[in-house]
Formats: C-alpha cells, sequence, structure tokens
C-alpha cells in the first residue's frame, strides 16, 4: 500500500541497553535493527525498551479496569496510554492506533461523564492519525452521529468520507466507499422525510421546496446507483421507493423492485418478494400478479405470513388447480410448529379441502399429498395431549382439527377427538 | 515517468487552464513528483501540486500543508556547539538536582568537574593537544579551542562565524544533524573504542563522583531517582539551553527509552573507572555511610527487621573480611575493580539470617513456634509475623509500582528529530497524542499532580502513624533465636546450608539461579526476592552477590566442622 512507506521506518544504530541480554546469555541484537518483527502487543519481548514496557504494563492496567467495569479508572490509565501513538516503530504503530480507538470508543460508551464532544474529538483525531482505517472511523462516527440524532451532522461526515481519496483503490477501500454513498443517501432520504412530514397536508407550495428537491435529488440518484449493485438493501430500497411512490414514478418502482426480487446476481431475499407484494397490492394490481409473486415467495418461504392471504387468493378463484394448490400451501404452513394452533390455517385447510372434495378424485390426491408427511404429522397434531389442550384453549379448533382426521389420515386410528380430550 | 492517472490528475489540474508554452493546448497531467506536464507534448513546467493533507475538519481549523517544495533552507538560528558541550550541560543538571535533594555542593565544584574534565582529556575530546575535531573544523571554519583550561560553557565562543551553506547538514542529508560534530563522533572507530559519551555515562560519572564524595547514594538509589523524575534522563536534553539545537543524528546520543539496570550501569562505571586510571579513592570507614555497618542498619530498618540483628551482620561482615577498610576503599592495587554497596549490605543481611534462621523451610518456622507474642515491652521477634507483615506490604508496595511505571511518560515535548522527512508526521503524532490525553484527562476524577511526596530513601514506612505499612519491629528481641551457651551469645540454629561455591567462569554463566530455584528452599527465594525488590534489581544478581560473600566466609572454614563457636559473639 502507498502509506508503507510512510509507515515503515528502519531503525538506525541507536544504542542499547544490554542488560537483558547478559541475563539470557546471548548477544543477538546488532547495532542496527533492520527488520524488525511484528511483536505481539501484550507480551514482553527481549530487548524491550522501559518505554514499550510502561506501554506495555499500562494496556494491562487498563484491560484489568475494563474487565472489572472500572470505568473512571480505565480513563485515567488512557490518559498516560495516549503516548503509544508517538512510538517510533512504526510497524506495530497500526495496531496501536485501531487498539486506542476502539478501546476510546468503549470507554466513553460507558464512562458516566462522557458527552458528544468527547466522542467527536476522539474520532476525529483517530480518523486522521492513519489512512487505513479512514473509512472505517468515518462510518462508526456516522452511526453513532445517528444514533444520537444528529442526522444533519451525521450527513455532512459521510459527505467528507465521500470524496475522500488516498493511493490506490483497493477492494475493501471500494466497498466501503460504497457503504458510505449507501448511508449518505439514507440520511438524505431521512432529511426530506422529516421534511415532507412537516410539511401542512393541503399547503402544496413550500417555501422550502428547491431544499426538499435537493434532497431528494442527491438521494435518488445515490440510491440508484448503488441498488445497482448486488446486495442486501432493505431500508434502502423502501426508502427509494417511498420516494418514488411520492413522485407518483411507478414504472421506476416496480422496476427496482422486481430487479431486486428476480435478479440472479442478487443474494436470494424473500424480504424482495414481500415489498413487491406489498407494493403491488397498494396499487391495485391483479390478481394473477399477486399470485404470482406469492408463488416464489412460498417457495422460498413457505412458513411466511403472507401464506395466509396467498391461500385466501387462491381459495376466490375457484379452479381445481387452486384449490389443490391451496391445500398444498396449508399444508406446508402446518408443517411448522409455529401454526400449529392457529385457528386461520386450519378453517383454510379446511376449506380447501371442502372446496377440493366436489371435484374428482380428490382422495388420491390427499393420499398423495400426506403420503411423505404420514409418518410424524399425527405426532404433530394429532396426540391426546394435544386433545387435552386445544380443548383447553381452543375449542373450535378442536372441532376442526377433529373434522379433518377422516380427511388426512383415514388409516390411523387416532386418539383425537373431543371425547378424548374429556377422559 | 509519466504515468496517466486519469480522472484523479484532472481533478487536481483542473484548476489551471494556462496553455502550455510550447503546444498552446491546456491538457494538463501530473508527473509522479506531483509537477504538472503538458500532455500533448509532455513539456514540464516549474508549477507543482501542493499536497495537501485532507484534513478540513469543521470546527478545528487545522490544515496542515507539507510542501514538497525540497529548495528550503533548514532554519538555523542556532549556535554550533559540540556534543560534549551538550553532556556536559545535561552532566551538570543531574548534578544540581542531586544537590538540590541533599548531596554536598563539593561533589559537584570539587569531584565531578574534575572527573569530567579527566575524562575529556583521556578520551581526547577537550583540554588536551592532540584534540578529534571533525572534518569541518578542519575547513578552519571555527575556533572553539578549550584547552586554556576554562570551562566550556554552553553557549561558548563558537558564536560569530557563520556557518558555511555548502556544508553537507544543511540540506537534511544523512550527516544532518544540529551539533557540529554528532557524524564525526558516530563514525565506527569512535563507537568501537568505547570512550564515547552517552547518557548512560554521565550516570555512570556520577556514580563515581559520589563514591569518591563518600555520600550516603548508592546505585540504587541513583537509579531510583533517575526513575522517579528526580533527577534529569529520559528527556535530559530538553533541558539544554535554546540555542543548542538538536536534530539529526544527535537523535541517536540523546534520545534514550530506557532506563539503564543496576547491572549495566556497573559495568558502565566499572569501565570508566578503568579508562580514568584513578588513583586511590578515599578510604571508606566505619563511620561512612557507604560501608556495610552503616548501609547495612538502614536496610534492616527498610525491611523492618529487629535492631539487634545488626551486631550479628557486622560479625558476619569481619568474617567474610571485608569490615576493614582497605577491603572497601577503591584502591588501583589492592582493590582494583568498583564495588556493590548496596547488594553488598543486602547480601550480608541475608547471609546473616540465614545463619540465625537457616532460611531451609522448616528451622524458621520451628523457631517463630517457639517465640512467643510481638506486643509490648520485652517483645520477641517472631519471623511468622514479619512474613505476614511483609508479604502483605510488598504487595502493596510492588502494585504501586507497576502503576507508576505504567503511567510514566517518556515522550519528549520538542522530540529530536533523526530524519528531515520525519519531523511533520512526528509533530503531527504528537498533537494527536496530546490532544487525546487532555480529552481523557478531562474524563478523569483525579485531579493531576498527585505526586507531591519528597522522595525518601526507604521503601516502606513502620510505625503507627497514618499510612504506615504496619507496626514497627524494630525494637523486638531476639531471646529466641539467640541464646547463652558458655556465656557467649550464640543462636540457636546449628545448621547452615548453601549452594555449590565454586566460582565459576562469569564470562560464561551469569545466572544460576533459574536453575536451581526450584530447589532452593521457598523462604530462602522469598527473602531474595524481598531485597532485590527493596533495590530494584534482579534476584538473580543479588543471588551472586549472596554466594560471593558465602564464599569469603567459608573459604577458610570448609574444613571446620564445629562452626556455632565461630559465629558467637560477646555480650
Amino acid at each position: 500500500m502507498d502509506d508503507l512507506e510512510n509507515d515503515l521506518n528502519l531503525r538506525e544504530g541507536l544504542e542499547r541497553d544490554d542488560d537483558d541480554s547478559s541475563d539470557n546469555g546471548s548477544r543477538k541484537e546488532g547495532s542496527s535493527f533492520k527488520l524488525p518483527q511484528v511483536q505481539s502487543i501484550c507480551q514482553k519481548t527481549l530487548h524491550e525498551t522501559g518505554f514499550h514496557q510502561s506501554v506495555r504494563l499500562c494496556l494491562e492496567f487498563i484491560r484489568e479496569a475494563m474487565l472489572h467495569h472500572r470505568w473512571l479508572e480505565a480513563a485515567e490509565y488512557m490518559a498516560s496510554y495516549a503516548q503509544v501513538l508517538e512510538d517510533k516503530v512504526n510497524l506495530t504503530a497500526q495496531q496501536y492506533k485501531e487498539l486506542f480507538w476502539r478501546i476510546s470508543t468503549e470507554i466513553l460508551h460507558h464512562h458516566p461523564k462522557s458527552t458528544m464532544d468527547d466522542y467527536n474529538v476522539i474520532y476525529e483525531r483517530m480518523k486522521h492519525s492513519g489512512f487505513k482505517h479512514y473509512l472505517k472511523i468515518c462510518l462508526e462516527h456516522s452511526f453513532h452521529l445517528m444514533l444520537h440524532g444528529q442526522i444533519e451532522t451525521a450527513k455532512q461526515k459521510l459527505s467528507e468520507a465521500e470524496s475522500w481519496r488516498h493511493g490506490k483503490e483497493t477492494a475493501s477501500q471500494y466497498q466501503r466507499t460504497k457503504l458510505i454513498q449507501a448511508y449518505r443517501s439514507l440520511l438524505d432520504y431521512i432529511i426530506w422525510f422529516e421534511k415532507k412530514s412537516r410539511l401542512p397536508v393541503n399547503d402544496s407550495f413550500e417555501s422550502d421546496s428547491q431544499g426538499m428537491e435537493n434532497y431528494y435529488r442527491q438521494a435518488s440518484i445515490n440510491l440508484k446507483e448503488i441498488l445497482k449493485n448486488p446486495g442486501v438493501w432493505d431500508p434502502f430500497i423502501l426508502s427509494y421507493v417511498t420516494m418514488l411512490e411520492f413522485k407518483e414514478d411507478q414504472e421506476q418502482a416496480l422496476e427496482v423492485l422486481n430487479r431486486y426480487a428476480y435478479d440472479d446476481s442478487f443474494p436470494p431475499n424473500p424480504n424482495a418478494h414481500v415489498f413487491l407484494y406489498q407494493y403491488l397490492k397498494r396499487h391495485d394490481a391483479s390478481q394473477k400478479k399477486l399470485k404470482k409473486v406469492l408463488k416464489t415467495l412460498h417457495f422460498l418461504v413457505p412458513s411466511h405470513e403472507l401464506m395466509l392471504e396467498y391461500s385466501s387468493l387462491l381459495l376466490q378463484s375457484g379452479t381445481k388447480k387452486d384449490d389443490q394448490k391451496a391445500v398444498e400451501v396449508a399444508l406446508d404452513m402446518l408443517d411448522f410448529t409455529c401454526w400449529r394452533s392457529n385457528l386461520d390455517v386450519w378453517k383454510c385447510l379446511q376449506k380447501s379441502v371442502q372446496n377440493l372434495q366436489t371435484e374428482e378424485d380428490w382422495k388420491s390426491f390427499i393420499d398423495e399429498k400426506m403420503a411423505a408427511r404420514k409418518d410424524w404429522w399425527p405426532g404433530l397434531h394429532y396426540t391426546k395431549f394435544h386433545a387435552v389442550k386445544d380443548a383447553d384453549e381452543n375449542p373450535e379448533l378442536l372441532k376442526v382439527k377433529a373434522s379433518l382426521i377422516s380427511v388426512l389420515c383415514p388409516d390411523r386410528i387416532l386418539k383425537y377427538s373431543v371425547e378424548s380430550s374429556q377422559e | 515517468m509519466f504515468t496517466d492517472r486519469g480522472r484523479m490528475d484532472e481533478e487536481e489540474t483542473a484548476g489551471y487552464a494556462q496553455p502550455c508554452a510550447q503546444c498552446a493546448a491546456v491538457d494538463w497531467g501530473l508527473t509522479e513528483e506531483g509537477r504538472f506536464f503538458c500532455r500533448s507534448c509532455h513539456n514540464v513546467i516549474e508549477r507543482t501540486k501542493e499536497v495537501v493533507d485532507l484534513s478540513f475538519i469543521q470546527g478545528a481549523n487545522r490544515i496542515s500543508t507539507l510542501s514538497r517544495d525540497s529548495r528550503k533552507k533548514t532554519t538555523g538560528g542556532g549556535h554550533m556547539w559540540m556534543v560534549c558541550e551538550g553532556f556536559q550541560v545535561i552532566l551538570m543538571n543531574q548534578a544540581d538536582a542531586l544537590i538540590r535533594l541533599g548531596v554536598h555542593p563539593h561533589f559537584k565544584d570539587g569531584v565531578l568537574r574534575q572527573l569530567w574534565r579527566l575524562y575529556l582529556q583521556k578520551s581526547r575530546q577537550a583540554y588536551c593537544v592532540n584534540r578529534i575535531r571533525s572534518a569541518k573544523f578542519r575547513l578552519g571554519a571555527t575556533d572553539s579551542d578549550s584547552d586554556s583550561g576554562a570551562e566550556t560553557s554552553a553557549a561558548s565562543g563558537t558564536d560569530g562565524e557563520s556557518y558555511p551553506p555548502s556544508s553537507p547538514s544543511s540540506k537534511g542529508g544523512s550527516d544532518w544533524s544540529g551539533s557540529v560534530d554528532s557524524l564525526c563522533y558516530l563514525t565506527p572507530r569512535q563507537r568501537r573504542s568505547r570512550s564515547l559519551l552517552s547518557l548512560k555515562k554521565t550516570l555512570a560519572l556520577i556514580h563515581l563522583a559520589l563514591v569518591w564524595s563518600r555520600e550516603a547514594l548508592t546505585l540504587s538509589d541513583l537509579l531510583w531517582l533517575v526513575n522517579c523524575g528526580c533527577v534529569p534522563y529520559v528527556n535530559a536534553h530538553e533541558q539544554l539551553p535554546e540555542q543548542m539545537k538538536l536534530y539529526g543524528k544527535d537523535a541517536l546520543l540523546f534520545n534514550v527509552e530506557t532506563v539503564p539496570s543496576h547491572r549495566s550501569l556497573h559495568k558502565e562505571a566499572q569501565d570508566l573507572l578503568r579508562f580514568l586510571q584513578l588513583p586511590a579513592f578515599p578510604p571508606i570507614s566505619q563511620q561512612t555511610l557507604m560501608h556495610p555497618a552503616p548501609l547495612s542498619l538502614r536496610y534492616l530498618i527498610d525491611a523492618n527487621l529487629p535492631g539487634e540483628l545488626h551486631r550479628w551482620v557486622c560479625r558476619v561482615t569481619e568474617l567474610a573480611g571485608l569490615f576493614q577498610e582497605s577491603s572497601q576503599t577503591i584502591h588501583p592495587e589492592r582493590q582494583p575493580s568498583l564495588l556493590r554497596y548496596d547488594l553488598q549490605a543486602a547480601a550480608l543481611i541475608i547471609v546473616t539470617m540465614k545463619l540465625l534462621f537457616g532460611l531451609d523451610d522448616h528451622s524458621e518456622w520451628e523457631l517463630s513456634n517457639n517465640a512467643g507474642c510481638t506486643d509490648g515491652e520485652g517483645a520477641q521477634f517472631n519471623l511468622r509475623s514479619w512474613y505476614k507483615l511483609m508479604q502483605a506490604a510488598q504487595i502493596r508496595a510492588r502494585h504501586r509500582r507497576e502503576q507508576d511505571t505504567a503511567r510514566r511518560q517518556w515522550t519528549a515535548k520538542t522530540p529530536v528529530v533523526s530524519r528531515k522527512k520525519d519531523k511533520s508526521w512526528i509533530m503531527k503524532k504528537k498533537r494527536v497524542a496530546e490532544q487525546l490525553q487532555l480529552c481523557f484527562e478531562k474524563l478523569s476524577s483525579q485531579p493531576e499532580g498527585l505526586k507531591e511526596a519528597p522522595p525518601s530513601s526507604f521503601r516502606f514506612c513502620w510505625g503507627e502513624q497514618k499510612g504506615a505499612d504496619g507496626p514497627s519491629l524494630h525494637h523486638t528481641g531476639l531471646d529466641g533465636v539467640v541464646g547463652l551457651k558458655n556465656g557467649i551469645l550464640t543462636p540457636h540454629n546449628q545448621s547452615y546450608w548453601h549452594s555449590s561455591l565454586r566460582p565459576c567462569n562469569p564470562g560464561r554463566c551469569q545466572n544460576h539461579l533459574s536453575d536451581l530455584e526450584k530447589t532452593l528452599p521457598s523462604s530462602f527465594v522469598w527473602l531474595l526476592g524481598l531485597f532485590s525488590f527493596l533495590l530494584d534489581v534482579k534476584p538473580s544478581y543479588l543471588y551472586e552477590e549472596v554466594l560471593s560473600v558465602e564464599r569469603r566466609v567459608f573459604a577458610d572454614r570448609r574444613q571446620d566442622g564445629n562452626q556455632d563457636q565461630n559465629f558467637g559473639s560477646d555480650l
């Protein structure tokens, strides 16, 4: 990396103290120190100078204090520890800087007297003390400001970071820069949204519309760019779609959502389909479209709560295929224990079975579906224990479930019934 | 040489829209060195891009600019000064600090100056005819001859002559330094001769002067004063006067990051003694505070041991042949090596305790079982209670010492920069560290300036007053330990153990303790640890001294079976 030549500082022939070397029998160190080895920070090395000894002991005390939550004491030791940043041997300087940054923020989180100013000082100083972690610290600083409600300042910091360039762009720098851009745009969106929500409802002429336009433009341009990259961008896509909806740009919104859900280069994300479905529902899309989206969602997450809506959609259509699908969906949901005691699902299953029974060869279909399940389904739903439990909690459920036994598990003798629950 | 950096160059050169002189195009790029060049005809112009550190902090108003213009001259403004002048200032400062702590002024004016002059003479740096001169001096610029015998003062008569601008040190090259002769000072030949000045050497010189003046400060005391900052050492160069500017190669000489250990400083002083070929030192008699008799009393008090032990220590000292003056005074023929008075006294105490108590993990506890309680008049000394007291106090004191080490600050306010290009980022780091320190000091609960207590020569404080480490056992009696036998006071303990006393080659093996530690009785090892904590040396180092004392005591008595009669003492 380019900053290596800054950071490397070969020590020239400094005179050393030879006290320890005679104890240990050998005097390996010569007068010049050509290739310093990387030393672990808390380990005492053979030729440790007094400075390094002080710094090492100080770090141990800090660690002790932090582990025992003695934050005041830790802060005192940190004041003496600051001299480590002036270490002349630069190969370990990177480790020390990162260590110092992380320890300081941790102490500030817990210290009773810490203020925002302290945080700002630490972040600013550590940001500019090295190139390798500038972007990381920028991000953390902005997150911190965001969490404390200082949205404007956070946005400012991120804008600074966005325009920062140093040396060759490595992969990690590239990724972080993208992240910084994304968050900056998100902040733009938040500011825009806050302004919009403060608008009185019937006043469409706002004095600050130009400023709002700016935010809108900046946010949307960047978000559009960002969302082209594969990744998981849930909060970002929601904000972008909200903005597009406000401007009534349906086409763009649909395009973005579709790409997010169906583009193979993006990692598989069930939420994408949920967003798409919700959007379509809001905009009164046809049932066919809705069903199509939910079909993929069913494939990804059979136990999703939207499956209830899916099955109700299917039942509305009335075709044989859809009824069969509805049964399948309900059965898939009931495979999961979280839906076991849910009356709606069972009712839905009951209804779809009833619909199906009007067709022919419904029995073979049901048997086919239950073939894989017949070993463990009764244990999951139809034991005596369940009978007693359901009788206590939800008698209607008991009735519904009992009525389905003959359909689903005709060959088995199950101890699930209204009578058995009263024994 | 010319690289196409595309978009980034356009950003940098965007502001510059002058047409090229040769081809009248406006198409600028940046070379590796940061100069502007015309892309169409590759004409390089004089304009350079200033590399700006992108650290614009809102509200902090601090933009540090690194100019790439290398034609800047080093701003001098200082006088020319030699390395030995710088060290002289430091030496005198150290001596003044000691005088402020109570040393007699004669130590500085009478003894130290003479030694310094002698040293400079012997190493041919001053006060002599054929002085080592640097090449620059031979060019005849200045005449800083101090053969007149007057002291070379700090800002001495080297001013007035202007420094020749063509000499290499004004360009920040490899031999760039503030002092005049540090480059020639550090040639390999000079280094081999080992007569070079260093901060360690000034301390060694002070130690010799203290021994000569028969002051009560031992070497461990001196090091302790250096460690707590009373005697300037680590950033001693900050006390040099304004006119002496330090940079470049001076860093190698004046920058230290470690306080020397007892062993290395003693070796340095020993070498210096040999080098200076001093005559016989003033005699060290029983009244001198460095003699084992008074010194061991001091250590007995510090270790809270009964005063009655002192007569036994003196007896052992006699037996070791260390009581008389001739064995304690340094003399070129009779006693050429520099004695380690502090270690010697501690070793004598340890040997005495071994004699009286056995220290074999068995006898001493039996003796203390027989002893009574330690309170009130006529109390007897009980080793067990003493051990408990000492152990608790020692743990606390060790912890305090570690805390002090952890808090010690090593960096100077004005660091000596060894390479010119390093200066900017060294100063930047310093600013960062200072600001962070301020931030955390604000968060600390304790106000600053806690260490106001004046330094004391004792590590522990025994007595009834507030803040004491425990009750004082100084006046307890040794009735349980010694008794009358045939009218002579003899120890009850009749046996003595010791490890192999065969002296081995000092060059070959130095550290016996680490091998033997597992086999030695733990009370002995503990006692060794206690005294090495008091003196701040390594236990193995003290153990060597104990062995050498035992060698002296038992040298003629190896054949003698009946030992207790010899160790009896008259009432």
